[in-house]
């Protein structure tokens, strides 16, 4: 899966460079296990604060007997947000982050990977909600569970392979965001990874070794991510047909 | 089963908020500053009307950046849809190495786009790159990749074609898969030859499927922005500026906030308008496109 990668170090090899460690060693010099950090925490807060706000709500458009029309509404309403542009939404969030204080902060970052995150966990989980069978739910009714017990003891359970693809997808999503990183967040310190990896290439001497270096280190996780999914999903379909 | 009006609140709450908070707010708010001139951020903000929209529309850099963005739009998408057929064209028989050759075809796409764009940054450079030592091997003499207003264009296009042709070949591939194996032995035994096959068969068959790789693609494409940030920052002069640069560098470098809305309305209408023809797509082939 790392052509592109060997690719690049082939150029790098072109260069009178000394290879081996040397790049990583710098990286770490720039505080590069605080920018993974950073990644990390954006990536992981605002995935688990999609699904929080994201399932319940997919839960009730499947389930609840709401008005038809609101799915309707919603569904053109995902497509205009996946449609327009993350800049066009950027001044009037530059104005809410700044009201609640949030800018320049890691926690206003995850609020607003929202924009794009949410509708994308409530598209993805409607789904798998729908493949969820009523009579699971309607037994455990019957036993006297209430909602939020039925919520966590049977539906969730039921539709985890879902949920974990949902959240692989989410986790890829924030892990990679570039435009509002880049404009929310002004402190080096709080980088990403991609707002650091942009500063190493448009600086006016580019540091090949670092970011080939870092390169393989930011695209290391995603590799990873798809490989557990691919085993989390079919175990969880096994299971699910025995 | 049946829930009180509450439930349903509380479920859909959380979202419902968010929602509101980050994207309605920001929509109306966008909307609002467009009609107002303002000073410096979000200072002193008065009400002009329709002004803003005027001057945009006669704005030069706008036209160029509008122009811009529309031919890297078609160039990318053409090429991307393009490409993504030749490669699903290729792979859809059996071979051996087959297992190998479509993870590695996948892999750009998997990348992150600072990634990307850091490798062909390598690539494209002058001296040591890639591309240039290609053109000297086939004694073409070297060319500034990113830094020649003329092909500055075409390098962010090819770069986006590398990323992205694997989408339009996934897409492409599973329309090729869809096609009953019937369909071709029928016009085998009425003796048509390879090519008439593609032509009447194949390729007909998969044109909702190039449709939707194609609004795709121009949909992303018409947003471009962290490439072009990253590669050539706009240059050199107004060569690669698309909409979303020149909102940006309006809104978060020159904090002409007003303007900026107007240029993201304009930006907006656009989308709607593609999303429009994605909507009736959608609605009109939903069962044969996940």
């Amino acid at each position: 899966m790392k052509p592109p990668l060997e690719y690049v170090s082939l150029t790098i090899d072109l260069l009178p460079d000394a290879p081996t460690l040397a790049h990583y060693r710098q990286l770490i010099q720039d505080d590069i296990m605080g920018k993974v950090l950073n990644s990390l925490v954006v990536a992981f807060g605002s995935t688990f604060l999609a699904l929080l706000a994201g399932f319940p709500a997919a839960y009730a458009l499947v389930r609840l007997r709401l008005p038809k029309r609101l799915d309707t509404i919603f569904l053109l309403f995902v497509l205009v947000i996946k449609l327009s542009p993350p800049i066009v939404l950027a001044i009037p969030l530059y104005q809410v982050l700044r009201t609640l204080g949030l800018l320049d902060t890691l926690m206003g970052l995850i609020l607003v990977y929202q924009v794009y995150a949410l509708p994308f966990a409530i598209w993805m989980m409607i789904g798998f909600v729908r493949d969820v069978s009523v009579s699971y739910e309607e037994a455990a009714l019957m036993d006297g569970a209430g909602l939020f017990a039925r919520l966590v003891t049977v539906v969730l359970p039921i539709m985890m392979p879902g949920l974990i693809a949902t959240s692989v997808f989410l986790l890829i999503l924030s892990w990679n965001e570039f435009v509002y990183a880049l404009l929310f967040i002004q402190t080096p310190s709080k980088f990403t990874l991609p707002t650091y990896i942009a500063t190493l290439i448009t600086e006016d001497e580019t540091f090949w070794g670092r970011l080939a270096a870092i390169g393989f280190i930011s695209s290391l996780p995603i590799l990873a991510l798809v490989g557990v999914v691919q085993k989390g999903l079919t175990r969880g379909f096994a299971g699910g047909l025995k | 089963m049946k829930r009180p009006r509450f439930t349903s609140m509380l479920l859909l709450g959380p979202a419902a908020a968010l929602f509101a908070l980050l994207t309605i707010y920001p929509l109306g708010r966008v909307l609002i500053l467009s009609f107002f001139m303002t000073e410096y951020g979000f200072e002193g903000a008065t009400f002009v009307g329709g002004e803003n929209y005027q001057y945009l529309l006669s704005d030069s850099f706008f036209q160029q950046a509008t122009w811009n963005t529309i031919s890297f739009t078609l160039m990318a998408t053409v090429s991307e849809v393009a490409l993504g057929l030749m490669l699903a064209l290729m792979v859809s028989r059996r071979f051996p190495g087959r297992w190998l050759v479509i993870p590695t075809l996948i892999a750009p796409f998997v990348l992150s786009t600072m990634v990307v764009t850091a490798i062909w940054r390598a690539w494209f450079h002058y001296d040591f790159g890639f591309l240039n030592n290609l053109l000297r091997t086939i004694s073409l003499s070297p060319v500034e990749w990113l830094f020649d207003p003329n092909l500055a264009m075409i390098s962010l296009v090819l770069v986006d074609l590398w990323q992205t042709a694997p989408l339009t070949f996934l897409i492409l591939l599973a329309g090729l898969q869809s096609i009953q194996p019937e369909t071709y032995e029928a016009a085998r035994m009425d003796g048509a030859s390879p090519i008439q096959v593609l032509l009447t068969i194949t390729l007909p068959l998969l044109i909702p499927h190039m449709l939707l790789a194609a609004l795709l693609r121009s949909i992303d494409s018409f947003k471009i922005f962290d490439k072009v940030y990253a590669l050539t920052g706009g240059g050199p002069g107004m060569a690669t500026e698309t909409l979303s640069m020149y909102v940006y560098k309006l809104g978060f470098k020159f904090f002409d906030v007003g303007l900026a809305s107007t240029a993201a309305v304009v930006m907006i209408v656009v989308a709607g308008f593609l999303a429009a023809i994605y909507a009736v797509y959608i609605i009109k082939g939903r069962s044969r496109v996940a």
